[in-house]
């Protein structure tokens, strides 16, 4: 095959990275985009394929190309994972800018502002990535720059900052699994909200049969960066006889996008809430995991399920 | 290009589950191995009835069908040389059933690995093939390559934990093949066939797997050894001294500082190392085998042995052996580890000439090669390191791979221990399979007339592996 770099500037650096990519796929255990969807060609591995054939010429750059690039929430597990030591989230930022140069957006999981926006600009001041700006009309993302962890549509009190593609993160996508869980098992006590770094996933791909999950207490959803998480998304699990609700986020210094400082405001504000309604703010739990620590991940779930299960259902 | 009916698909698999864009067919055209090629479409099918619907409409219409799992397969199993319908086999990942009074499981085709040993790990038994890509190996690709681990040499391969399976033939026919039952002498072991076969001969729907407790005390040793032979001869001498590791490890001195370079888990840069782990319901059995081991390779110049029954340090030991593979690439940031004479087995005897042998091929043409892997199952693993923009370096890498499979023949061992054929291992697999090619041929005809199964391949595949399908590498010319 004969080499044809041309457009691809920002990307071309990488020519011999890609080359060392080993295609092993060992880092689609680690892809929340892949785990949504099942799809192979959502993986970490075919954004490299992908740029690889972008760089190469054998794939044109069209706009589902580019949205695969644009597809990724920057929590970086697949290069902590790496072994062969690819800086996966560094080629896919520079395939983008190349690509916007090009004029193709994505869009990705870039967060966008819908015309509801009151021009207010807190959303400009909170973007801990410097991609949002205001262009003297409308606030604008520069999707090379944002990593889709979504602390503007936290911060933004006219609801109009959000992702599209939030491949099974989205508030309402949440609020559905939760429930969907603690209807369809008896012994469902806690929803465990977690971020992606903190989450270690057990099974990968696979479906458990009916007969081993039946009696599971809980159910762990991942919801990216835990700056996201609204109170209303925390309360929601409540309506449907949950005993508690557990957030696992990124100790104190360790979160790349200032997200667990954020969670833990959310869930002290939380706190008083319950206080008023004379509910045991405990139901309510933050857990500061650092990545892939599992071990302790489990641990802490299992003394809030112990926890919940002594306090029993709220009444 | 021949064009796929879309809408037929869809039809049977739902609009979710078809992916025709360019962008995924790229992407989905890849795997761990050298090789490229698109398929037309790529369809998950979530049902045995809608793979036996799509099966019946690609032999209709002769369209190409390959099924595939992780895409972890290293020789290009499941590039789609000649194009067609990529089944996405991970849509089927259910775990059926774990039935511990007549010991096993049943499960679809597109269950991950580790994800059933997760799930078998509570009952205190495990499913012991596991190759290095657990993680994302799905059950269905094991049986098509026959895969392996680093525990085969006690507990075997996939083809001594298969039971029974269901299988679509390429027809649309669902048979069931083999049975529940740890023994079967009714006919023909047709199960058995399917496995190894990549994908050639039938899709596994399901399979019925058999599992064994999880031993009460592992105990992991290593040892260090100053020269490549003196560590293969301990390989020799420990299998043939009636020894039963659970696990024998070779890693030459290229996979040390590979590893090295990208953990930090203190190994010495020797010319070899060996890792060595006996398992066990007793600890002085387990002892025991621990014991001669030690005594093995001390007497083979091994030097800073140590064994340790500490998890701990038994993840320390064997991480850096898991890791690699992806760790090979880090060797030298000039050159790409590239799998190609990746795998192959020879007899014990042969394990320290083998291992030099790759060393002394690979000097002579100028790249770089490592040997280590299962060596106490008579497996060796190697990887071309080398820069793969240059084509003479393809050239090179060619006539090294001819030369190191002439060898493994000449000594009676076998093209491939676990990582099957597919494209790049085929020149080696026809000329070791000469006076069964035939045989081969008409059990493929028999049973897929039309040649719509992963054609192509093992048999099938062209002669020259280097121009078989686009090289996933940039090359000068």
């Amino acid at each position: 095959m004969e080499n044809k770099v041309k457009e691809f500037k920002n990307l071309e650096k990488w020519q011999g990275t890609l080359a060392n990519c080993i295609r092993c796929g060992y880092c689609f255990e680690h892809c929340p985009l892949f785990k949504h969807t099942g799809w192979e060609s959502d993986a970490p591995r075919s954004k490299i394929i992908t740029a690889f054939g972008l760089l190469s010429g054998e794939l044109e750059p069209t706009e589902a190309a580019a949205h695969k690039l644009f597809s990724c929430f920057y929590c970086k597990r697949c290069e902590a994972a790496c072994s062969s030591g690819v800086p996966l989230t560094e080629i896919f930022t520079d395939a983008k800018k190349d690509l916007l140069e090009m004029g193709l957006e994505g869009p990705g999981t870039t967060s966008i502002t819908k015309l509801s926006c009151a021009r207010c600009l807190i959303c400009v001041g909170a973007c801990p990535h410097e991609a949002r700006s205001f262009d003297g009309k409308n606030i604008v993302t520069d999707p090379s720059k944002c990593q889709a962890c979504g602390i503007c549509i936290e911060v933004c009190p006219a609801g109009a900052a959000t992702i599209e593609n939030t491949f099974g993160t989205g508030r309402d996508e949440l609020i559905k699994q939760a429930s969907e869980f603690l209807e369809s098992h008896e012994a469902a006590k806690a929803i465990v909200f977690a971020c992606n770094w903190s989450y270690y996933p057990e099974l990968q791909a696979s479906e458990l049969p009916e007969s081993e999950t039946f009696d599971k207490q809980y159910e762990i959803l991942v919801n990216m960066c835990g700056g996201r998480l609204e109170p209303h998304l925390l309360m929601a699990p409540f309506l449907h006889n949950a005993h508690g609700v557990m957030v696992a986020c990124c100790p104190d210094d360790e979160c790349e996008h200032g997200g667990n400082l954020r969670a833990k405001k959310i869930v002290e504000s939380l706190h008083n809430t319950f206080k008023t309604l004379d509910i045991d703010p405990s139901r309510v739990q933050l857990v500061q995991i650092p990545a892939g620590d599992k071990t302790l991940f489990q641990a802490e779930i299992d003394t809030f399920v112990d926890h919940l299960n002594n306090l029993g259902p709220i009444r | 290009m021949k064009t796929i009916d879309e809408a037929t698909l869809k039809q049977i698999v739902g609009e979710h589950n078809i992916l025709t864009d360019p962008s995924d067919l790229y992407a989905y055209g890849s795997d761990s191995s050298v090789h490229h090629a698109l398929p037309w479409a790529v369809v998950r099918p979530e049902t045995t009835e809608q793979v036996q619907e799509i099966m019946r409409y690609a032999n209709k219409n002769l369209i190409p069908v390959i099924a595939r799992g992780g895409g972890s397969g290293m020789c290009g199993q499941t590039v789609p040389i000649n194009g067609g319908i990529m089944l996405d086999m991970k849509g089927m990942n259910k775990i059926l059933e774990i039935n511990l009074e007549d010991v096993y499981c049943r499960v679809q085709p597109g269950v991950v690995d580790d994800d059933l040993n997760l799930a078998l790990k509570q009952y205190g038994v495990f499913y012991p093939p596991t190759p290095a890509s657990s993680r994302i190996a799905t059950i269905g690709g094991e049986i098509a390559n026959n895969a392996s681990g680093v525990r085969s040499v006690k507990y075997g391969a996939t083809r001594d934990a298969v039971l029974g399976m269901k299988v679509v033939l390429p027809n649309g026919d669902l048979v069931s093949l083999g049975a529940r039952t740890r023994v079967e002498a009714s006919g023909y072991q047709l199960h058995k066939l399917m496995i190894g076969s990549e994908g050639t001969l039938g899709i596994v729907v399901e399979a019925t797997l058999s599992f064994v407790p999880i031993p009460e005390y592992r105990c992991m040793g290593v040892a260090n050894f100053d020269s490549l032979k003196d560590a293969g001869d301990a390989i020799g001498s420990i299998m043939a001294s009636g020894a039963i590791p659970s696990m024998l490890e070779l890693v030459d001195s290229v996979a040390i500082k590979a590893v090295n370079k990208t953990m930090d888990l203190g190994l010495k840069e020797v010319a070899a190392a060996l890792i060595f782990e006996a398992d066990g319901m007793v600890k002085e059995a387990v002892d025991y085998e621990i014991e001669k081991m030690r005594g093995i390779c001390e007497k083979h110049n091994g030097k800073d042995i140590y064994a340790s029954y500490d998890p701990k340090e038994r993840a320390k030991i064997f991480l850096g052996r898991k890791k690699l593979f992806p760790a090979l690439s880090k060797y030298d940031d000039n050159l790409a580890s590239t799998s190609l004479a990746d795998d192959m087995a020879v007899p014990y005897s042969k394990m320290a000439e083998m291992a030099g042998k790759i060393h002394e091929i690979a000097d002579r043409h100028n790249i770089v090669m490592t040997a280590y892997g299962h060596c106490g199952s008579g497996c060796m693993h190697t990887k071309i390191l080398m820069d793969t923009k240059r084509k003479d370096q393809w050239q090179s890498a060619k006539k090294a791979i001819t030369e190191v499979y002439d060898y493994v023949r000449s000594v009676n061992g076998t093209t491939s221990a676990e990582h099957g054929i597919g494209l790049s291992k085929a020149e080696s697999f026809k000329i070791e399979k000469s006076d069964s090619l035939q045989l081969l041929a008409a059990i493929k005809t028999a049973l897929d007339p039309n040649n719509i199964l992963n054609p192509g391949k093992l048999a099938q595949a062209p002669e020259n592996w280097v121009t078989a399908t686009n090289l996933r590498y940039s090359v000068n010319s």
